[in-house]
């Protein structure tokens, strides 16, 4: 094992010679950096060309339209996690929307044959790519938008940055096993190149974007 | 993956007379190229940060060994095992030694290149593992016992037709021309497997030297499942895939869905950093890193090292005439194109691969798409040169070409040469083109439609003509 980890640095040391600038320095012709002031629209905008499904506004009638959203989907099981607390009470709050039950995981982490929502508050979201950001930091799952049919994330305005260097500048020091960026719903071009979306994770990608931390609203603040 | 790299010229002959492959060649190779274009236009910063990430990997591959040996460490401070392979039979050895330790039976697999270049399936089979394709394409050719023909489009010569009938034969599910209902098929049969695998086998995009993160890049969410759910992750990476820090990762992003896909960003990026840490819900108790040399340490101290750029996104292949008239099969291994017409004879010797390198017509749209500049026409050149170097080329060939560089040094020559060319040629053809020469020269006639020489050669008609204008 070491033998074969020696034998490969003494090859590579021999071919590339550390030739050229040393390593460590910066490279020039970095991309241009869009305007802070407009990352929510810029958000908008590319989480929709990911083929996201963007929610702003009012709550209740964000809600509304989510309720209805997934009942178009088929959705019948609505899974958030336990420590997620914007998770559970949107989830809790389309209840009434639909004939939905409530679940922590479990059983779909089981392979449950319920259509399921998976809710979640994303870490960060990205304008420039219309990404949201999950980690496993802090013993966070990232179930919901992976095993889930639909995934709904919480995406708080306050955490959407310009650009992926600014999503990535927080976990650069010390990352998370677990980080994903996630643009849009899974998708597979591979039958005939023909565009299918819900290949192994969520056929549809919804965010649902809020203004305030607190929604002012009685059934999403806290 | 078996070698068939010399076979060129025959496989390319079967695949231009395959009607099927034929037709989905003609849908897919321009819509790639047009999604990559548009994509491209629609991206301001593209040129710059194509520069920026060709940069990078020059200085990447200026000081690999720095590069690697940090991310080795920083790898296994976060509990990952880095195991380095030599070659393919230590590879396939390794992986196998992995399997066996850690009791796995059932692996699912996202794509890599690079496990096929050393056929990890066979060697994960041959210690007892059932090994399950979990990309879309790739689980279709694995049912079909077949190799992929795209780098991202694995399954591009199948119709759906085929790939129902594959479904029903194998997995029991009713017929369909619903291409929804097939991938739905699909998805529940590989999340059963996701939910019950041991261990998930992944690629790896690039690799983070200051963090020892593993990158990957994907659409369907199956590098996701494989690498967060399977209590086991291998990861099989190439060593150049490097790069130096996690500020360097957006450049990459923004260049390789858009050559890909046409993407501005694929559906998924997963960023994977050793093992599951304590109060971690998800992720593997064991991550193992298997980095793989296999010839790249070779070709790194010679003049193709800038081939170690390659970001695997494909471009290079949809602009290709010769890939789009042939698809990847022809190309008799692992990578096809102009990219495999390049890398596969320095990966396994020039004497085994020497007829790729002429897979070309050296237009030049290879290095024009190509996200990290890498000098695809100067390398097929050079290799071919090479192969002349190494005895591989037929004296007829070489003398050939030595008669024409003759004539066209010599402008009196050329002239006289062009008259009776075309006074012959136009007699014995009729004007319809030569083809089946005899020996020597046969072997440039049998693959190749030649025009007849024309009646007025070109300097004369450009004579004529651009006087006239002026």
């Amino acid at each position: 094992m070491v033998n074969a980890r020696e034998s490969l640095f003494r090859r590579l040391s021999a071919a590339c010679g550390g030739r050229g600038a040393p390593p460590g320095e910066g490279h020039p012709g970095e991309a241009p950096v869009p305007p802070e002031a407009d990352r929510i629209a810029l958000f908008a905008k590319t989480f929709a060309a990911a083929d996201g499904v963007l929610l702003h506004g009012p709550v209740e009638e964000a809600l509304s339209d989510l309720g209805e959203m997934l009942r178009m989907e088929g959705v019948t099981a609505l899974f958030f996690p336990e420590d997620d607390a914007a998770a559970r009470e949107i989830a809790e709050a389309l209840v009434p929307f639909g004939p939905f039950s409530l679940t922590t995981g479990a059983e779909v982490r089981g392979g449950s044959t319920a259509v399921t929502a998976g809710f979640r508050t994303a870490e960060a979201a990205i304008a420039e790519t219309g990404t949201v950001v999950e980690t496993s930091a802090g013993g966070r799952t990232l179930l919901p938008g992976l095993i889930a049919d639909v995934h709904v994330s919480i995406v708080p305005a306050a955490s959407v940055v310009a650009r992926m260097e600014e999503a990535l500048a927080a976990v650069a020091a010390d990352p998370p096993r677990n980080l994903s960026f996630l643009s849009g719903p899974s998708r597979t071009g591979d039958i005939e190149q023909t565009l299918t979306v819900g290949a192994h994770g969520p056929r549809k990608a919804i965010a649902l974007l809020l203004t305030s931390p607190c929604t002012g609203s009685g059934t999403t603040s806290r | 993956m078996e070698l068939h790299a010399n076979a060129f010229g025959r496989n390319a002959r079967k695949a231009l007379l395959d009607k099927t492959l034929q037709g989905a060649l003609g849908r897919t190779t321009g819509r790639f190229q047009a999604h990559r274009d548009a994509a491209v236009a629609a991206f301001p910063g593209f040129e710059a940060a194509r520069e920026r990430a060709s940069r990078i990997k020059v200085d990447v591959l200026d000081h690999l060994d720095t590069y690697l040996a940090r991310f080795i460490e920083e790898a296994e401070k976060r509990g990952a095992i880095v195991h380095v392979a030599r070659d393919a039979a230590q590879a396939r050895e390794i992986a196998a030694r992995i399997a066996r330790d850690e009791g796995v039976t059932l692996a699912v697999k996202s794509k890599s290149m690079a496990s096929e270049e050393v056929s990890l399936n066979e060697a994960l089979q041959e210690a007892g593992v059932t090994v399950v394709e979990s990309d879309l394409g790739e689980y279709i050719i694995q049912l079909a016992g077949e190799t992929p023909s795209h780098i991202i489009a694995p399954a591009v010569h199948k119709t759906r037709e085929e790939i129902s009938l594959l479904f029903e034969r194998h997995l029991g599910e009713p017929r369909t021309d619903s291409i929804p209902e097939l991938v739905g098929m699909a998805r529940r049969h590989l999340r059963a497997k996701f939910l019950s695998a041991g261990m998930g086998v992944s690629g790896g995009n690039f690799l983070v030297a200051d963090t020892g993160s593993v990158v990957l890049v994907t659409n369907e969410g199956n590098g996701r499942m494989g690498t967060i759910l399977p209590r086991v992750h291998l990861a099989v990476v190439g060593i150049e895939k490097v790069i130096p820090r996690m500020a360097d990762l957006p450049t990459f992003l923004r260049i390789l869905p858009r050559s890909a896909s046409g993407q501005a960003i694929s559906s998924y990026v997963s960023i994977v950093t050793g093992t599951r840490r304590a109060g971690d819900r998800e992720g593997p108790d064991r991550m193992h890193i298997l980095l793989l040399d296999c010839g790249r340490s070779a070709i790194l101290e010679g003049k193709y090292r800038e081939i170690l750029k390659c970001v695997r996104c494909a471009a290079c292949l949809n602009a290709c005439p010769v890939y789009q008239s042939v698809g990847g099969h022809a190309y008799g291994w692992v990578y096809s194109g102009p990219i495999g017409a390049v890398l596969t004879p320095l990966l396994v010797g020039l004497p085994e691969a020497a007829t790729l390198p002429d897979a070309s017509t050296l237009c030049g749209a290879c290095a024009d798409v190509c996200p990290v500049k890498i000098p695809l026409p100067d390398f097929l050149l050079e290799l071919r040169s090479d192969a002349r170097d190494q005895g591989l080329k037929p004296p007829g060939e070489i003398a050939a070409m030595k008669g024409y560089a003759g004539v066209m040094k010599r402008a009196g020559l050329l002239e006289a040469m062009e008259r009776i060319g075309g006074v012959l040629g136009q007699l014995f053809t009729k004007g319809k083109g030569i083809g089946g020469l005899p020996y020597p020269f046969s072997g440039w006639t049998e693959r190749r439609d030649f025009p007849a020489p024309a009646a007025l050669p070109f300097r004369k008609h450009w004579k004529i003509n651009r006087g006239a204008r002026d």
